[in-house]
């Protein structure tokens, strides 16, 4: 099973990811008007008639095909923050919009993708899980199989498409809810520190490979880390939050920052570290890892 | 060879043979009085016996429709319970109350009340049997509904499941583990209290199943149909065990919900 982990997942060629998703694949500029647009946001959560505040005050905007960064220290609600852009959380004041739509429930059109490893349905196969998604989103069966083999071939995963997910490893179960998130085809993927509880070699691996499956789809994403590398690696722009109850304390443009030899990203990261730094307990673990 | 590297069923087969054996030997060598213990040989002889001319089976026929009845009734009250416990306070609060008051209970202990209410009929079996089973499937199932992983929850709310939908495709089988538990108890508990129930309507002269038929043998001094009613309880125990086994095989074990054994 490690051996299959090591092979690269994405065999397939563009021109075939290109049909699998619809999307051009070298719309790898954002552009046009902000997909999301997060609007002066306050989060909580209401006891005994006060208000607990998570999230102070957040506002930003997110371009279609921009890959976006929570960043902040453990606690300072930016999971709370993707949640609440899931629809899971009802903000306590201000505004979430896609589309230019508030936002009212939750839905595929901001396909999830968790931390939990346990986010696959235990009962259905990593091939049923894809394709009863696509189901339930009014897929009829007979093309929710065919789009949920594609896409998780685009995964690497052809060879386990009839595992159950208790069979599967960490890494491969985190691929299996990417190949779901994405056969939605959403509007925008919200991934909530998703390689968070994988070790560190398939963590790089799994980057590496979201990097490039977002390059070949397009797709917009939402990423929430507390991990500066990881923030660096994959994020075009990166929203840092400061502690609970958190504000947005800078938004760092990093989409040209990518190799990690030069001297643009270690001083970005750098600044990275000092924004954080600044706010006090939890540095190490949220800075230097 | 070494014991322990025999296959379990090997193992169990040889001790289960050995076992009929020195219980055969000691009823042939002892004289024990015949009207007090059976030998294997006889015990074979009546159960066969039993079977053939039907009566057996139409006392093991009486008692699983009156236990299959008794369930049917015990699962229906502990799915409008757990309906209620999932979604609201005070549903959860009523559901704990009574469990925690009913389940500890014996259910036979409530025999003479039934009889007192329904008379000496297989209602009144039927309703200690319901009591018996509701219990442990109630609480099973809601704990199963309110243990469901959160995140599991999610991502379905997040495939814009709601209501029934969301129930029937997460909820249920999330819970399925909880749900055969439960009803891997509560058969066990309606199983043994049939039985005990039985044997009491036995001696007060009424009903047909097989505590009925225990009790009838040991009257007329039927000492090995006796032993065969035992025999036929215990079988009938084994092969639903070995039904909720193959279930849990199909579906949770096969999920990596619930380990093997």
């Amino acid at each position: 099973m490690k051996e299959r982990e090591e092979r690269h997942p994405l065999q397939s060629s563009d021109g075939e990811l290109d049909r699998v998703t619809g999307l051009d694949s070298s719309k790898t500029e954002t552009s046009g008007a902000p997909l999301l647009i997060v609007d002066h946001v306050q989060l909580g959560y209401v006891v005994d008639g006060r208000t607990n505040v998570a999230v102070e005050e957040v506002s930003f905007e997110v371009r279609r095909g921009e890959k976006i960064i929570l960043l902040g220290p453990s606690g300072c609600g930016k999971s709370t923050l993707l949640k609440a852009i899931a629809g899971f959380i009802e903000p306590v004041s201000g505004r979430i919009s896609i589309e230019s739509h508030e936002l009212v429930r939750p839905g595929p059109d901001r396909a999830v993708v968790f931390q939990e490893f346990d986010q696959l349905f235990p009962w259905r196969t990593v091939s049923d899980n894809v394709a009863y998604a696509l189901r339930v989103t009014g897929k009829e069966k007979r093309e929710a199989e065919a789009a949920a083999g594609r896409f998780i071939e685009m995964t690497g995963l052809s060879h386990a498409a009839d595992r159950y997910p208790h069979q599967l490893s960490g890494g491969m179960k985190q691929r299996v809810a990417i190949a779901r998130a994405l056969a939605l085809e959403p509007l925008m993927l919200l991934m909530d520190e998703p390689f968070g509880s994988l070790d560190a070699q398939t963590r790089s691996r799994l980057q590496g490979e979201l990097n490039e499956i977002a390059t070949r789809t397009g797709v917009t994403i939402l990423f929430v880390t507390h991990s500066i590398q990881e923030a660096l690696l994959i994020g075009h722009r990166i929203v840092v939050l400061g502690q609970s109850p958190s504000k947005v304390e800078e938004i760092v443009d990093v989409r040209n920052v990518e190799d990690p030899d030069t001297e643009e990203f270690i001083e970005v990261r750098r600044h990275l570290r000092e924004l954080l730094a600044g706010e006090g307990e939890d540095v190490n673990h949220a800075v230097f890892e | 060879m070494r014991w322990s590297s025999l296959p379990t069923v090997i193992r169990r087969s040889i001790l289960l043979v050995a076992i009929v054996l020195l219980w055969q030997i000691y009823v042939s060598v002892s004289g024990v009085s015949p009207l007090l213990f059976s030998s294997p040989v006889d015990i074979a002889e009546a159960f066969l016996e039993g079977w053939i001319s039907g009566e057996l089976a139409a006392a093991t026929l009486v008692t699983l429709q009156i236990l299959g009845l008794g369930m049917l009734i015990g699962m229906l009250v502990a799915a409008v319970l757990t309906t209620f416990a999932t979604w609201t306070q005070i549903g959860d609060d009523v559901l704990v109350l009574l469990t925690s008051m009913l389940n500890p209970l014996p259910a036979i202990a409530i025999l003479p009340l039934a009889i007192l209410w329904f008379g000496l009929s297989p209602a009144a079996l039927v309703f200690v049997i319901a009591n018996a089973v509701t219990w442990p499937i109630a609480i099973n199932v809601s704990t199963g509904f309110r243990t469901v992983n959160p995140t599991i929850l999610m991502v379905g709310r997040n495939l814009g499941l709601r209501g029934f939908r969301l129930v029937k495709d997460v909820l249920m089988p999330a819970a399925l583990p909880h749900t055969i538990s439960g009803l891997k108890t509560g058969w066990a508990f309606g199983w043994r209290t049939i039985i005990a129930a039985e044997l009491v309507f036995g001696v007060a002269g009424g009903g047909g199943g097989l505590g009925y038929f225990i009790n009838d043998a040991r009257y007329f001094l039927r000492i090995p149909e006796v032993f065969a009613g035992l025999v036929t309880i215990a079988l009938i125990g084994i092969a639903l065990d070995a039904v909720f086994t193959w279930i849990e095989r199909r579906t949770v074990i096969r999920w990596g919900m619930k380990s093997g054994t």
